[in-house]
C-alpha cells in the first residue's frame, strides 16, 4: 500500500533519517520505535507527503509519489504528535473546516459519522479547549479518518494518555486493521507495540531492524520454555541433559531449556522425559522476553 | 486554486475571530477618534470660539487646492471648507481598522505554529497558496467591513452635524475611490506583507513589527494632504490603487514562493 523506498533525509550537515526502506500492507499496523532522534517523526512526514525526501522514494500503490505530494497528503491521514487542534472552535466547526479541506462531498455527514465512531457526537457544540486530553485525541483522531484514508499515520498516539484513554485510541487502531487500512504507529511505548503491531520497524537514524515482535524475540533469544517443578529442579536437569539436551538452565524449581528451532513443537517430549522422571510439574510456559529486552538488546548491537 | 479549501479555512479565520472580539477595540477606538476629529474641528471650535471656518485664510488657501472639484463650485465657502475637512481625515478613517487586522495578520501562520495547528493543516491537500490566500482574506475581509461601518457612521455623523450638503461630498467619486480602492489596497499591500513575514520569522512579534512599516507611506500621503497642500485626486486614487495591486500580487507570488513547508514544520519551535 505505502512503501519508503531508501528514503534519506539531511537538514543541513545533519542526516536525520538514512535510507530508511519498508513496504507497509493493507491492514497490518507496523509500529516504528527508536529512541528520541532517530528519525521517526521526519520519516512520518515523509510518508504523509509533508516534507520531501533529500533522496528516495515514497511510493503508494506501486506509484511514486515525489510529483504530487498534495495526493500524496490527500491519500494519507496522520495524526501528528499533539492533537493541534483549534481551541476556539467547537469540536463539530474543527471537523467541519477539515471535512472541507478535503473537499468531502457531504461535509456534514462525514463529520457527524466521525464523531459517532470516535464517541464524541454529544461534545459538538463544545470548544476543544474544554476538552480533556483523551478527548481532545479522540477529535484529533476523528480529525485524521475525516476522509477515509486508506493508509493511517500515527505519532505517538497513546502519548501522555490515562490508561483508559489509551486502551480507547488501541481500541480503535485495532478496529482500523479490521478496516483493512494500513496503519503505521511511532511510539515509546513498547508494549503497545507489542499488543498492536503486525510488525515492528527499530529506527535509529537507519532501520536496525524490521520483523514481527516474535520473529525479533526468536532472532535474538532463541526459543525457550520454562518448566516448574514442585521440587527442586537440579536432579531434573541432568535428567535433560543426559538425553541430550544441551541448553538448559536451573533455578530453584524452575528449568528453563532453549530450543535452536521451534519451541512449541518440541515441549511435549520434554515434558514427557520429565514425567518419566518422577518430576512434579507445576506449569510449563513458552518463555517470552520483554520487547524492551530486545530493543535494548538491537541498540546495543547498534552502537558503533 | 480550489476556491471551496480556501473558503472553508476563511470560514476558520472568522469563526476563530468571533472568539476575540477584543482585537478590534483599539481600531473601533482609532476608528472613533477619526470620526470626532473632522467633528471636533468643524462644529465645536466654531461653536467656541464664534469664528466662522471661511474666516481663515489657512483654510481659505486649502479650499482654492479643491476648487477644481465640482461640488466645490456648488456649496457656500463655509460648508465647502467642512467637506475639505471631513474629506481629508477619510484616509485615516478608512486605514485605522488596517492596524487591528495587521496584527491578526502577522500572528497568522506563526500563530497556528505556535498553537501546533499547522502541522494538521499542512497534512491536508491545501496549497501554500491557498493557504495564504486564505488567511490575507481573514484578515482583509473584517478590516474592510470595520472600514465601512466607520465611514457610515462618519456620513451618519456628517449628516447630523455638518452643514447640508456636506456629507453628499463623502459619497462623491473621490471619496468613494478612498473607501472602495485606495484604502482596501493600501491593507491588501500590508496584510499580504504581514501573512508573508508571518511565515518567514518565527516570533509574531517580528511579523507585526515589520509589517506595520507599510503603512508609513499611507500616513505620508495623509501628512503630505494636511500639510503641503497636496490634493489626493481620482487619477492619484487610480493609480495608486493600481500600484498597490500590484505590488499585493508580486507580494503573494513572493510569499508562496518564500513559504517553507520544512523549516516552518522542522526549525520553528
Amino acid at each position: 500500500m505505502l512503501a519508503a523506498d531508501t528514503l534519506t533525509k539531511t537538514f543541513g550537515a545533519r542526516v536525520a533519517v538514512e535510507r530508511v526502506s519498508f513496504e507497509l500492507g493493507r491492514g497490518e499496523i507496523f509500529a516504528l520505535v527508536g529512541p528520541n532522534g532517530a528519525g521517526k517523526t521526519t520519516t512520518l512526514r515523509m510518508l504523509a507527503g509533508l516534507i520531501t525526501p533529500s533522496s528516495g522514494t515514497v511510493r503508494f500503490r506501486g506509484e511514486a509519489t515525489s510529483g504530487d505530494m498534495a495526493a500524496l497528503r490527500a491519500a494519507t491521514g496522520f495524526l501528528t504528535e499533539t492533537p493541534g487542534l483549534w481551541d476556539r472552535l467547537t469540536v463539530g466547526q474543527n471537523l467541519r473546516v477539515y471535512a472541507r479541506l478535503h473537499g468531502l462531498p457531504q461535509p456534514e455527514r462525514a463529520v457527524d459519522a466521525a464523531m459517532d465512531l470516535f464517541g464524541i457526537r454529544d461534545r459538538a457544540a463544545e470548544p476543544t479547549a474544554v476538552l480533556s486530553k483523551g478527548l481532545r485525541q479522540r477529535v484529533a483522531l476523528a480529525r485524521t479518518l475525516l476522509h477515509d484514508p486508506a493508509v493511517v499515520l500515527l505519532d505517538e498516539p497513546t502519548s501522555g494518555l490515562d490508561p483508559e484513554s489509551a486502551r480507547d485510541v488501541r481500541e480503535l487502531v485495532l478496529r482500523l486493521r479490521d478496516d483493512r487500512r494500513a496503519v503505521m504507529i511511532s511510539t515509546h511505548n513498547l508494549d503497545e507495540v507489542d499488543r498492536l503491531a503486525d510488525r515492528v520497524a527499530l529506527l535509529n537514524t537507519h532501520v536496525v531492524a524490521v520483523d514481527s515482535p516474535e520473529a525479533l524475540r526468536a532472532r535474538l533469544f532463541g526459543a525457550r520454555v520454562r518448566v516448574t517443578l514442585a521440587d527442586a529442579a537440579a536432579h531434573y536437569a541432568d535428567v535433560l541433559r543426559g538425553a541430550g539436551v544441551t541448553d538448559v538452565r536451573v533455578e530453584r524449581h524452575v528449568i528453563s531449556i532453549g530450543f535452536s528451532s521451534d519451541a512449541p513443537r518440541q515441549t511435549p517430549a520434554i515434558v514427557r522425559r520429565l514425567v518419566e522422571a518422577g518430576a512434579d510439574i507445576e506449569a510449563v510456559e513458552i518463555e517470552k522476553p520483554s520487547l524492551e529486552q530486545v530493543y535494548l538488546s538491537l541498540l546495543k548491537g547498534d552502537r558503533p | 486554486m480550489n476556491m471551496p479549501r480556501v473558503l472553508a479555512l476563511l470560514g476558520k479565520e472568522l469563526l476563530d475571530l468571533r472568539g476575540r472580539p477584543g482585537l478590534f477595540w483599539p481600531s473601533l477606538f482609532t476608528g472613533a477618534v477619526a470620526i470626532f476629529l473632522p467633528v471636533f474641528v468643524v462644529v465645536l471650535i466654531p461653536a467656541f470660539t464664534g469664528e466662522r471656518l471661511s474666516d481663515s485664510s489657512d483654510l481659505q488657501l486649502a479650499l482654492g487646492l479643491y476648487r477644481d472639484q465640482p461640488w466645490a463650485r456648488v456649496l457656500d465657502p463655509e460648508s465647502a471648507i467642512q467637506a475639505v475637512i471631513f474629506q481629508q481625515f477619510l484616509v485615516m478613517l478608512v486605514l485605522s481598522p488596517v492596524a487591528a487586522a495587521m496584527s491578526l495578520a502577522a500572528y497568522s501562520v506563526i500563530g497556528e505554529k505556535q498553537a501546533r495547528s499547522l502541522e494538521p493543516l499542512l497534512a491536508t491537500p491545501i496549497s501554500t497558496f491557498e493557504l495564504l490566500f486564505a488567511k490575507i482574506l481573514g484578515a482583509f475581509l473584517p478590516a474592510l467591513a470595520l472600514s465601512l461601518l466607520c465611514f457610515a457612521l462618519n456620513l451618519a455623523v456628517a449628516a447630523a452635524l455638518a452643514r447640508p450638503g456636506v456629507f453628499l461630498v463623502l459619497l462623491a467619486p473621490r471619496s468613494l475611490g478612498v473607501l472602495f480602492l485606495l484604502g482596501p489596497m493600501a491593507a491588501l499591500v500590508s496584510l499580504t506583507l504581514a501573512v508573508c513575514v508571518s511565515s518567514r520569522v518565527n516570533d509574531a512579534r517580528s511579523a507585526q513589527q515589520l509589517a506595520v512599516l507599510v503603512v508609513l507611506p499611507l500616513t505620508g500621503l495623509l501628512v503630505a494632504q494636511l500639510t503641503a497642500g497636496f490634493v489626493v485626486t481620482m487619477p492619484i486614487i487610480l493609480l495608486v490603487s493600481a500600484v498597490l495591486a500590484a505590488i499585493s500580487a508580486g507580494l503573494m507570488r513572493l510569499g508562496v514562493a518564500l513559504f517553507d513547508r520544512e523549516t516552518i514544520l522542522t526549525r520553528w519551535k
